[in-house]
């Protein structure tokens, strides 16, 4: 496999206690809606969105098992909803597995949201790997008269955790773009440098493969 | 993040090992509101994996003594006149005679701990507990009696049921440091591409340990979060009930796998590879050519015997080694057949039993790769989750660290309507599945259970070394004795995400006669000689062991029904794991409790496109809560109804 056809597959997982809006968030950028309903999704847990990044090629696809295929250079982004499993502290291990980037998510209507960060940072910290790069965000800033986390105390935490801090509104589709592009840009240029180092390996995330891809040799 | 759990739903699976994981996930899956809990702060139960300090919490968990403190509320007064309750069991009773030994030489250094664990609370609790089971465990020096910490935990003394305070050691686990090594890309490349899979390079990560320099414990502590240590030791058939169930449902894509990369044979004191397919069978230099032609022979038979009962009819009666020994091959490959690739028994298997395990093993051969076996990526803890995480998506609620007290049952009916939780809040439900450890001494007095021998033993290199290290491979060492049972191994390289660089993870697995010590010592010290620091800079010809663990585990699988007492009808049993290689027998009962539950539903059909079920409640507002998940019409996605086709030709 030349460099050429690489493609970059990022896995994006947002954590965060229930109601704060990850999967909002992830249906504001992927579909570009607010869904209306208050419960938890069924039977989504990922979706995919390609984006355009420095005006490079860009494949849509509606899978991922396609675009690996493709050999386009596309930059997908396979985003991670946590289905539920956050409500009783219950997250399977095996979701922060080949995670690339983490979004922390906390309401700042709510103070609750807030204080389980650290809570949430010890998980990450168990289970993820070591580089993966997290993102602080505030979510609900459309209900800023009811804000009850000041963008001060946000920032100082995330500066002593060393984290990027956003705040955004799935609702209003503020700065949610900004956050997945970004962070995006960001898992690129990282993948690049990785490349570069150590060129002899596949930058193709994840360690195995899934099961339709392994090959299938036939001797019978 | 408390939040109070819902007091209804349709079914109540208890356990979350592979078994329950998979019920759980087909449940939902159909549509039933499904509650999941396990009284651990992990998921899988007996089918876990844990870090090395993770192990370390685990062990000493089994091996304490403190007694149990039940500060639950009662539940017996919430049990009303007409109903009867099912008291379930506080503790864990399926873990014995769990001893530890370590040939590392440990540093001087008392506090080591994890890499970047944090100072908080339990994680400093953890470290505690790591270095003191070091401390009583561990012996420094060369001695060929290495001394036990306690061994025998009798039934009384095994885990404190009180959730909160569970293993902790699996929560406070921790590593943040921002270290070069990274493990994506080491072993990216190893994976089966065609014919190559035996001598695959993998890259050489910057930061491996310098080849002079022994793994001390400190090493093994400090790196334990590389480590995902299985409790149960099992393979995937490539053409097995799991491959099969994963594929269909996409659960496959939770989860990732390498090709086992070599059958390997104990013979004469030796370890050999085995050739088994037929590009090994061509390229072995062992055999000679006209033993490669009486092995292709004699395979190319196996595969179609059904169609030749005249070539086998007359040695029906007979055991497969005496039929072998008729058949024209060397003893060296009456060996092969025998105990690697039939891996049956030599006393007690029939001819009939030989030839479908040989021809099984063939069959799965041609699927993925030189071998007939997949292993997942983390250890085979990563399979239920991935049920689990399926569950989930559809609904499921999970709850870790939650036992439950007992099950209500209406007298009238005869039926099990609720359960009361640790909480002492009562969850109604329809169907109610218990892993079998959950039951209380008075539900199994009847029942007889065996007991499957474990060991897992780091070690510092390979059984058979090769020019890649990075080897995955099962042995089956024979029984000394007749009527005890073969020795599997299975030796794990650290791009199987379970060990750290430099060592190597080995699984040995027999039905147990004795303890698991007593059944296993006497192969481990065939393959293995205990690490010793004075050893002169000779190279030792067997691959040193650093740690050993040796446990038994209950083997509750193939228990009848009947053998519990008076169950209600809407209660249904789980076993723990089996002693089996493949994972055939957990799919196998899942599935069939799954068609108790919900008749005539399809058992975990592929999952309907995301895209079709968003834009379907787009459309209709609300629809994504009233649960229903729409008809897909474009459900199969395509690479998945056809595993089998070859793809990625770039690589």
């Amino acid at each position: 496999m030349s460099m050429e056809d690489y493609d970059f597959l990022f896995k994006i997982v947002l954590i965060g206690n229930a109601g704060v809006g990850k999967t909002c968030l992830v249906r504001r950028f992927t579909q570009g809606l607010f869904p209306p309903g208050q419960g938890a999704t069924i039977g989504v847990d990922f979706m995919i969105k390609t984006v355009e990044i420095n005006g490079e090629k860009v494949k849509v696809s509606e899978r991922l098992s396609d675009v690996l295929i493709c050999g386009f250079t596309g930059k997908e982004l396979q985003i991670w909803d946590t289905a539920g499993q956050e409500r009783f502290r219950s997250i399977t291990q095996s979701y922060y597995r080949s995670a690339n980037a983490l979004i922390l998510t906390y309401d700042i209507t709510c103070e609750e949201s807030f204080r389980c960060l650290p809570e949430w940072l010890r998980e990450i910290e168990q289970y993820a790997s070591n580089k993966v790069i997290t993102v602080l965000v505030g979510n609900k800033i459309d209900l800023a008269e009811r804000r009850e986390v000041s963008q001060q105390r946000a920032e100082e935490f995330s500066e002593a955790q060393d984290m990027y801090y956003l705040e955004t509104s799935a609702k209003e589709s503020d700065n949610v773009e900004k956050l997945f592009l970004d962070l995006a840009c960001r898992l690129i240029s990282e993948a690049r440098q990785n490349t570069l180092v150590n060129s002899v390996s596949s930058p193709l995330p994840g360690e195995g493969k899934s099961i339709s891809y392994l090959t299938c040799c036939n001797f019978n | 993040m408390a939040d109070n759990l819902p007091s209804e739903f349709d079914v109540i699976v208890i356990g979350t090992g592979l078994p329950e994981s998979i019920i759980a996930a087909a449940c939902s899956r159909s549509g039933q509101k499904v509650l999941h809990v396990d009284s651990r702060s992990y998921y899988g139960g007996n089918w876990a994996s844990f870090s090395f300090s993770g192990l370390l919490s685990w062990i000493k968990e089994y091996q304490e003594s403190s007694g149990i403190v039940d500060e639950s509320p009662a539940w017996q007064e919430q049990i009303l006149e007409d109903e009867e309750a099912i008291a379930l069991s506080k503790m864990d009773k399926t873990i014995q005679h769990v001893e530890v030994f370590c040939y590392a030489s440990q540093d001087l250094q008392e506090d080591v701990e994890e890499a970047g664990a944090l100072q908080k609370n339990h994680a400093s609790a953890t470290s505690a507990n790591s270095t003191e089971a070091a401390d009583s465990a561990c012996l420094p020096t060369e001695d060929e009696s290495p001394s036990t910490t306690s061994s025998d935990v009798p039934a009384e003394q095994t885990p404190r049921s009180d959730p909160g305070s569970a293993p902790e050691g699996a929560e406070a686990e921790v590593s943040g440091e921002k270290e070069n090594l990274c493990d994506d890309k080491t072993c990216v490349l190893s994976t089966s591409e065609e014919g190559t899979s035996e001598n695959v390079p993998v890259a050489e990560d910057i930061t491996e340990p310098p080849k002079n320099n022994r793994i001390t414990y400190s090493q093994i502590v400090k790196e334990g979060r590389r480590f995902n240590i299985d409790l149960v030791s099992k393979l995937l058939y490539s053409r097995g009930l799991l491959i099969d169930l994963l594929i269909k449902s996409n659960v496959s894509r939770y989860a990732e796998f390498k090709n086992i990369t070599r059958i390997l044979a104990f013979r004469e004191g030796r370890v050999e590879q085995v050739p088994c397919s037929r590009a090994d069978v061509f390229n072995s230099k062992q055999l000679t050519m006209v033993e490669k032609r009486m092995l292709m022979k004699f395979l190319t038979f196996c595969m179609e015997y059904e169609e030749h009962p005249d070539e086998y009819k007359a040695y029906e009666e007979m055991t497969f080694s005496e039929y072998l020994k008729t058949q024209k091959l060397t003893p060296n490959l009456q060996h092969f057949v025998l105990h690697s690739i039939a891996m049956t028994s030599e006393t007690a298997s029939s001819t009939l039993d030989g030839l479908r395990a040989t021809k099984n093993f063939l069959h799965c051969l041609g699927r993925y790769g030189n071998t007939p076996f997949l292993f997942p990526l983390y250890g085979q803890g990563e399979l239920p989750q991935c049920f689990c995480r399926m569950c989930a998506v559809f609904g499921g609620i999970y709850c870790l660290r939650h036992s439950v007290q007992c099950l209500v049952v209406d007298k009238e009916s005869g039926k099990c309507k609720a359960i009361i939780d640790q909480f002492g809040q009562r969850i109604i439900a329809k169907h109610f599945l218990v892993e079998d450890s959950y039951f209380s001494e008075n539900t199994c007095s009847h029942v007889q259970y065996r007991q499957i021998s474990r060991a897992v033993l780091i070690t510092d290199r390979s059984v058979l070394q090769a020019d890649s290290d990075q080897q995955i491979s099962i042995l089956t060492v024979p029984p000394e004795e007749p009527g005890t049972s073969a020795v599997r191994v299975i030796e794990l390289c650290s791009s199987t995400m379970t060990c750290m660089k430099g060592t190597y993870l080995v699984h040995l697995t027999c039905a147990s006669s004795k303890t698991a010590r007593e059944d296993l010592e006497p192969v481990v010290e065939k393959l293995f000689t205990p690490h010793t620091e004075m050893e002169i800079e000779n190279e030792v010809e067997k691959p040193r062991l650093l740690w050993a663990l040796y446990f038994n585990m209950r083997d509750s699988s193939d228990v009848s029904r009947n053998s519990y007492h008076d169950l209600p009808s809407n209660v249904y049993i789980c076993s723990g794991p089996d002693c089996g290689l493949g994972n055939d027998n957990a799919v196998k009962q899942a599935e069939s409790l799954f068609q108790q539950i919900c008749p005539n539903e399809d058992f975990c059909p592929p999952p309907p496109n995301p895209e079709d079920i968003l834009d379907g409640d787009s459309l209709q507002p609300g629809a994504s809560e009233s649960g229903d998940i729409p008809e897909a019409s474009s459900e199969t996605p395509k690479e998945h109804a056809n595993p089998e086709k070859p793809e990625e030709p770039s690589e």
